[in-house]
């Protein structure tokens, strides 16, 4: 795993409370939306529980003993779904999927590397997007399945691909 | 799901060999890991038979190593038949051009003989006719819009034009002539008035010589 690096407000202790002054929130919301997003990023992980956030380092700092509550978690979470960068996974909305390119960004890189690569018309596995050979430099690389199969979706969605399901067999072809 | 919620005017555009060639794939893809997962105990076994060596389990050494080689010809075998899922799929895929270039050809020909079939020989003969027809009925409303001439009026014109140059041409020697009759005003008689009427006398019998001399 990557290491990321941290912004300064990471080691600045009010960063960990959601203020109450309505434009300094804003802010701090800002800042959240962007660690959050470089987080996942950087380590490669789009799955987050809500449940468990307060063991990975991203929403807690023991260096200066601060956590964001769960509440400040969900807050900045929602804030994130409403630009299509995270989806809650269940009606609980405990486990999230995060979106560092949202799905429209994802479709568009995907359906551009199948351009580059001459994979138009023709069918590719999952398997072969997220874990080939020839996809090792691709921002894509080793994606989670969960959300590869939602940004195909959206390809779908637009006429360029079509997922196809069959018995265990999992693969998408474009046009 | 496109087959359970698609409405049916959606026509999949997955055909059969795309399904196979995905099943391949597939295949191929578990093979792949499979192998990734035999390296992985590769590498530990060896790990494992460096530690006992050092520990002076040699028989223990000796079977892993064993094991080891074993799965290095499981690994050689996968990667035979990983050679020719590779090669099955390339086939096929190949297969499904050659029937998109075969159906072009097809659909190029079909097209061809349309356009050919919309000219017939017949029609063309036809339509150049026609060509021609409208091309001249074309002219003869140019010559009624724009007034021109048939061609008796045209030769017509030519000859006036002939003729005015003619005259022009005319006109400029006699004015040359005139001039010099201005010039040559008669001279104030130097003799006497009697010896001129004889000299008249004798002019009005040489006139007309001397006229038919000027005239020549």
């Amino acid at each position: 795993m990557a290491e990321i690096e941290w912004p300064w407000q990471y080691s600045f202790p009010p960063f960990f409370t959601i203020q109450p002054h309505a434009e300094t929130k804003a802010r701090q919301l800002q800042a959240w939306r962007t660690l959050v997003l470089n987080f996942h990023k950087v380590s490669k992980q789009s799955l987050l529980d809500v449940r468990e956030a307060h063991q990975n380092s991203l929403f807690s700092n023991s260096s200066i003993d601060r956590k964001l509550p769960v509440e400040g978690i969900l807050l900045v979470l929602e804030d994130l779904q409403k630009t299509g960068n995270a989806e809650p996974l269940d009606k609980t909305r405990n486990r999230w999927l995060i979106y560092w390119h949202t799905l429209e960004e994802w479709a568009a890189l995907i359906y551009s590397w199948a351009q580059a690569s001459g994979s138009l018309n023709s069918v590719c596995t999952f398997f072969e997007l997220v874990s080939g050979d020839d996809t090792t430099d691709q921002e894509f690389y080793g994606l989670d399945q969960e959300v590869l199969s939602r940004a195909l979706q959206v390809l779908e969605s637009q006429k360029k691909a079509e997922i196809i399901s069959f018995d265990d067999n999992q693969g998408v072809k474009f046009f | 799901m496109g087959a359970i919620f698609g409405k049916q005017k959606v026509k999949s555009r997955v055909t059969e060999q795309d399904r196979a060639i995905l099943q391949l794939k597939q295949q191929r893809d578990k093979l792949k890991l499979y192998q990734k997962r035999i390296q992985s105990t590769l590498d530990k076994d060896t790990e494992i038979a460096r530690t006992l060596l050092r520990d002076g389990k040699k028989d223990r050494a000796r079977l892993i190593l064993r094991k080891k080689k074993y799965q290095e010809q499981l690994l050689s075998t996968a990667d035979s038949q990983l050679e020719n899922l590779e090669k099955l799929t390339h086939d096929l895929e190949f297969a499904v051009i050659e029937t998109q270039v075969i159906d072009g050809l097809r659909i190029g020909n079909e097209a061809l003989k349309k356009a050919n079939a919309v000219f017939s020989i017949d029609e063309i003969e036809q339509i150049m006719d026609e060509t021609r027809e409208g091309v001249e009925k074309q002219k003869e409303i140019d010559e009624m819009i724009s007034g021109a001439l048939s061609d008796q009026d045209e030769e017509d014109v030519l000859a006036e034009l002939d003729s005015i140059i003619k005259e022009q041409t005319k006109q400029a020697e006699p004015a040359a002539t005139e001039d010099e009759d201005m010039e040559e005003l008669p001279d104030v008689p130097s003799e006497d008035p009697e010896e001129r009427a004889a000299a008249k006398k004798k002019e009005k019998v040489s006139r007309h010589k001397e006229k038919v001399a000027v005239e020549a």
